[in-house]
């Protein structure tokens, strides 16, 4: 009953002077309730040990493991075999810097997009420990968590048609940031603030609403309608600017 | 602790022209289908009875507006073109990289945009020349349109050809802007989407019969 | 290779670390955070639940306030916690969460009016009150006495580790990711800082500081089975216990959780037995009504972890390639019951199991959960031993939790530590003068380099290094599980100091070029078996019961002779044992040893007449 599944996994060690781009076959025995998770362990532990590939939390909610399943950019650890035909090809995700097989660097993209956004809260009130917090709608921050939930995973980013041509794009997950402070009352930059940030080509006027960021989204972020909100935003924004001069 | 600042970025004036350009790639696609459903539908007229088809077009010219508003098509199409051409690649590297990336996702609306652009660049160098054609042989005629259709058998497969392209460029173009601006949220994808291809279906099949009805008129 | 220098060194980029590093960097120092996987990755942001803290802004929480938070976290670490420290963490908290909510975290907020909840599967009122509208909320967590627990949605550890990580950001702490501490340098009295191996490379890298922390969390990995994350594999613990000088506090206190899935231990939550759903075995009866005629499935998180192990151990297990485990069935509560309150259950079981438990049976079985002990540290969280060594989080023995931590108090501690040896960080640094002496950096680089060549080369041998790493996690799984005795202990150790043995001589399979992960593993797995012996010696001489460490031989807690915090050292890298020292719980009593109110009762009282001491 239990199939004999192939995998067939990019390799390539880049401090590895002999190592090539190429791809490697691996068979194991499918069990129950396998995940890609237990499969590449079980392939790195029984088989080649020098396997790259990241996990973290394998519970799909760390953003580690990202990867090209059959094509497709999703999370390796929530993905089943049962799901998938025997035939298994994995690939790194593009866009990222390979750091060997499936490992990539995610993590250098992300924190240089912290710095472009100034993913932070920017205000001129300073925390006064004494004092009770400053209220605030229930429901307000529960749709600042709604855009807060994004992973990082970089799957957006991954399979967006734009980031793949121009390297600056910010990304499905780039954009969401800004939507995410642009709504939070407690940040002080106004609409001409993120609007320097998000409103040019590398931002949301550079999105051509491919949607393969909100089709792949293992956390099912809102993204479509968070692309189409700000590009609406911006787009009123720089016809006001241009106009208004 | 003070946790002050406000985003300061460099301005760079380029940059701040690319919603403006946004707006003016959205805008000149949306005159194109409007201009378009006009076109089909002053054509498609045809189906009715040539006469029709030669009174509206009678008008355009009589009022001059075929005179100037033919050119003026012809600019907005080039506009279009310019400004949709921003975001085709026409370097190969890139052109590699988005083919690949295509057949790689398996993704729907991915492929949307590759037939969009692939579609585009045959527009324009047909579309231009059925202008050229058109505008440069006034007036408009049902009868002289058949004549030409007849005469060489390479119009009828030109206009065949041109007609499915513009459709689907502009359905699809339709379907995008709808949802690049968000003016089809999430729950309304699936619905804007067969409600596009019922559109392109249409549209396809009323300019075929069209091009059918040329074909078959009696000289 | 490359030097890097910084004020403050921060190994682990999780809640605590960013959080002592944002405070130093506020002060003026330069701070640079390791970290194994981007920082938000972090396990920290695996914790849904939520932080304690006593605001008392909801109905259910009235009237709290740190005193009652303070004696929760007393009788929940059953009086093995250090008092002061539990007395800051508590006075602390509340100031932590509005500081976080100006940082921007999402904190669900009050809504007024009337309510309802669960509670035992049945159905009660509440109504929030006006004047509180739009201050931080808690929700119900255990072992608590009123409602304290601050949540963002099902993502607080999530929302709360993406906001410290903007703020540090913004304040320019580095974050090295991708970045792997494998040794302190220090010279005996002062440490200067780690080597580190870079993950992207496989390079060496040195870094000199004149404070260094470390913030890796727990080391739930040198068990089998554990809900922690992979990266939790103790490798800031191990730079530590390496020094010779640095002690491990209370190593034998771990939290196991009932129910963790088979395979991949992912957690699912107490609710499910809370509202109704039952513990079945291999024959798909029930077993905890035999067991537990009173409480049946719905005794305490300890109490029904022991019954399933003992119960596996009766052969009655269900035999998967993962090993034994039981069932959890809530198919009887309903579809509208799973899809609605107990979506996330639902959700983690058809995407990890494809397990439908509307109408299948979840294969659950105990699982380490967390790790009480670490790096022992005073009040300040400075680490006992050497100048220069901070520890917070998960990864330090601060030691708040003592035997037993309760729901919602490590999250909590982290951001509340972070802030509090943060700031004794900061003070440290603003009389300090370091002078890095390079004969020590230099012998230390050389020795890593060596090790690193030993085992690229098989110098001491073959063995597979993911064979030890299984038995070691075997060992441990058998002898120092959720109930001990002092026959399984003694095996445990036994087998352990075989597998010592074989640690020492692994050698790769592959070349060990770049970023080789078998390499990675390697580097850890000597270390890890002298924590899993450190572990099983503290358990072994503890002849008690108390917290989460449970002796079927010594079933009593014994406020006699073990109201005490074990320290292990391993004082020569050559050792085969630990060397265990013992240091009184707490220097101040603001609760006296009592009755915890819930668990077992049997309790040997401080002043009891002495009888022979255990082993
Ligand atoms: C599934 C689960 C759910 C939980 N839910 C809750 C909850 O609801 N409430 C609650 O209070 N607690 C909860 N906890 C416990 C709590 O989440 C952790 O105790 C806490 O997050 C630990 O934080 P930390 O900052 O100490 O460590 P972590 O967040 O684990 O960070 C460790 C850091 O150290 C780095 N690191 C590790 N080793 C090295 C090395 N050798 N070199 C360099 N860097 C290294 C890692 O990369 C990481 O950045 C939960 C735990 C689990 C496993
Ligand atoms: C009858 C003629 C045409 C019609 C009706 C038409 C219509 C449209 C529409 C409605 C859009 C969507 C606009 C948007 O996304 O903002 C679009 C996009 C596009 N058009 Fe056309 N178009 C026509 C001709 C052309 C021509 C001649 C070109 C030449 C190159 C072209 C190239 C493109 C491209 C590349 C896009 C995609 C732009 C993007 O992805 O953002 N089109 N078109
Ligand atoms: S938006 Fe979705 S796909 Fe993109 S990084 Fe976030 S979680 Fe991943
Ligand atoms: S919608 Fe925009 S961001 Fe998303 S994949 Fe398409 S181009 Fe990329
Ligand atoms: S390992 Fe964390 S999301 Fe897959």
């Amino acid at each position: 009953m239990a199939r004999s599944l192939k995998f067939n996994i990019f390799r390539y060690n880049p401090q590895d002077s002999e190592s090539t781009p190429h791809m490697e076959s691996f068979v194991l025995e499918e069990t129950d309730s396998m995940t890609l998770f237990i499969a590449l362990n079980r392939i790195r532990e029984e088989q080649d040990p020098s396997l790259q590939f990241d996990f973290c939390c394998r519970a799909g909610i760390c953003g580690s493991c990202g990867m090209v399943i059959n094509g497709r950019p999703g999370l390796a650890c929530h993905t089943k075999t049962k799901d998938l035909p025997a035939d298994i090809t994995l690939l790194p995700l593009p866009v990222f810097q390979l750091v060997g097989d499936l490992s990539v660097d995610t993590g250098s993209w992300f924190r240089e997009l912290y710095d472009t956004v100034e993913s932070w809260i920017h205000t001129k009130k300073v925390f006064d420990p004494a004092a009770p917090e400053e209220r605030m709608e229930d429901e307000v921050a529960e749709s600042i968590y709604e855009l807060d939930r994004c992973i990082e995973c970089g799957c957006c980013i991954a399979a967006c048609g734009t980031a793949r041509m121009r390297p600056d794009f910010l990304g499905a997950a780039g954009i969401n940031k800004v939507g995410r402070f642009l709504i939070d009352p407690r940040d002080e930059r106004t609409e001409q603030d993120y609007y320097e940030i998000i409103g040019t080509d590398m931002g949301i006027f550079g999105c051509m609403g491919l949607l393969a960021c909100e089709d792949v989204c293992p956390k099912h972020m809102p993204l479509q309608n968070q692309l189409g909100f700000l590009r609406r935003k911006m787009g009123i924004t720089a016809l006001k600017n241009f106009f208004g001069k | 602790m003070s946790l002050s600042s406000t985003a300061n970025h460099p301005t760079l004036n380029a940059r701040r022209m690319d919603g403006v350009l946004d707006w003016a790639q959205m805008l000149s696609g949306v005159g194109l289908i409007a201009f378009m459903w006009a076109h089909m539908l002053l054509v498609g007229s045809v189906l009715l009875s040539p006469a029709i088809m030669n009174d509206i077009a009678e008008f355009f010219e009589k009022s001059g507006m075929a005179q100037v508003g033919g050119p003026l098509i012809f600019l907005l199409f080039m506009a279009h073109f310019v400004l949709a051409a921003r975001k085709i690649p026409f370097r190969l590297e890139n052109q590699k990289t988005i083919w690949e990336h295509a057949k790689l996702l398996h993704h729907a609306d991915t492929w949307l945009w590759v037939v969009q652009a692939s579609t585009a660049m045959v527009i324009l160098i047909m579309g231009a020349i059925h202008m050229w054609a058109v505008l440069s042989d006034l007036p408009i005629v049902a009868l002289k349109c058949a004549e030409t259709l007849q005469k060489n058998k390479w119009w009828l497969a030109f206009y065949l050809l041109l007609a499915p392209l513009v459709h689907v460029h502009l359905g699809i173009g339709l379907y995008r802007i709808a949802v690049k601006w968000g003016f089809a949220g999430r729950a309304e994808r699936k619905g804007l989407k067969r409600f596009v291809n019922v559109l392109i279906l249409v549209s396809v099949g009323i300019s075929v019969l069209t091009l059918f009805r040329f074909w078959f008129m009696e000289a | 290779m490359q030097t890097i220098y910084t004020d403050v060194l921060v190994i682990g980029a999780g809640l605590a670390g960013e959080r002592a590093a944002i405070e130093a960097a506020q002060a003026g120092f330069s701070a640079i955070c390791l970290s194994l996987v981007p920082s938000r990755r972090s396990h920290s942001s695996a914790a849904m639940g939520g932080m304690q803290a006593a605001l008392g802004n909801c109905a259910k929480g009235d009237g709290d306030c740190p005193d009652v938070h303070f004696s929760d976290t007393v009788k929940g670490s059953d009086w093995g916690c250090d008092q002061e420290v539990a007395r800051m963490f508590a006075d602390n908290a509340p100031i932590e969460m509005r500081r976080l909510a100006h940082w921007g975290v999402p904190w669900g907020r009050v809504v007024p009016g009337k309510g309802s909840y669960f509670k035992g599967g049945k159905l009660y009122d509440k109504e929030e009150k006006e004047e509180n509208r739009g201050l931080i909320n808690s929700r119900d967590f255990g072992g608590t006495a009123k409602w304290r627990t601050c949540y963002v949605s099902d993502g607080t550890g999530h929302s709360v580790l993406y906001t410290v990580d903007n703020v540090c950001a913004k304040l320019g702490v580095e974050v090295h990711d991708k970045t792997e501490a494998i040794s302190l340098i220090h010279d005996g009295a002062t440490c200067f800082g780690a080597v580190a191996r870079c993950l992207r490379t496989g390079e060496l890298r040195v870094y000199l500081a004149k404070a260094s922390v470390i913030a890796t969390g727990g080391f739930g990995r040198i068990y089998p089975g554990t809900t922690n994350a992979v990266i939790c594999d103790g490798g800031g613990h191990i730079t530590a216990l390496n020094t010779g000088i640095v002690p491990m506090g209370n190593m034998e206190a771990v939290q196991f959780h009932p129910t963790g899935i088979v395979p991949t231990e992912i957690l699912v939550t107490e609710g499910c037995r809370g509202d109704g759903g039952t513990l079945l075995d291999v024959n798909e009866e029930r077993f905890m009504h035999v067991y537990e005629p009173e409480k049946q499935e719905l005794a305490s998180r300890d109490v029904v972890a022991r019954w399933m192990t003992h119960h596996i151990r009766q052969g009655k297990g269900v035999k998967s390639p993962y090993g034994d485990h039981l069932w959890l069935d809530i198919r009887h509560l309903g579809e509208k019951h799973i899809t609605g309150k107990l979506r996330e259950v639902y959700e983690i079981c058809t995407s990890f199991l494809g397990v439908d438990p509307i109408h299948q049976l979840i294969p659950v079985r105990p699982t380490h959960h967390y790790s009480m002990g670490g790096v022992r540290t005073n009040k300040d969280g400075a680490a006992y031993g050497l100048g220069g060594l901070f520890s917070v989080g998960e990864a330090a023995c601060w030691d708040m939790h003592g035997f037993n931590r309760l729901g919602g108090n490590s999250l909590a501690e982290t951001v509340v530590a972070g802030g509090i040896v943060g700031k004794k960080i900061a003070e440290f640094l603003q009389g300090a003068e370091v002078t890095f002496n390079s004969a020590v950096i230099d012998a230390e680089v050389k020795k890593q380099q060596e090790r690193i060549q030993n085992v690229i080369r098989c110098k001491a041998g073959t063995e597979n290094v993911y064979k030890v790493r299984a038995a070691m996690q075997d060992a441990l799984f058998k002898g120092a599980n959720i109930f001990r005795t002092k026959e399984g202990l003694t095996e445990c150790i036994a087998t352990l100091q075989e597998t010592l043995a074989r640690a020492r001589k692994v050698g790769l399979k592959s070349n060990g070029l770049g970023v080789n992960p078998e390499l990675s593993a390697a580097l850890k797995i000597e270390g890890q078996v002298k924590m899993a012996l450190m572990l099983s010696c503290g358990a072994l001489n503890r002849t008690e019961s108390r917290g989460s460490h449970n002796r079927e031989d010594f079933p009593a807690r014994n406020d006699r002779d073990w109201l005490s915090r074990t320290l292990a050292y391993w004082k020569s890298e050559t050792d085969d044992l630990p060397t265990l020292k013992y240091e009184a719980a707490t220097q101040v009593f603001h609760i006296p040893p009592g009755d915890r109110g819930y668990g077992k009762s049997e309790i040997i009282k401080a002043d009891a007449k002495a009888e022979s001491k255990g082993e």
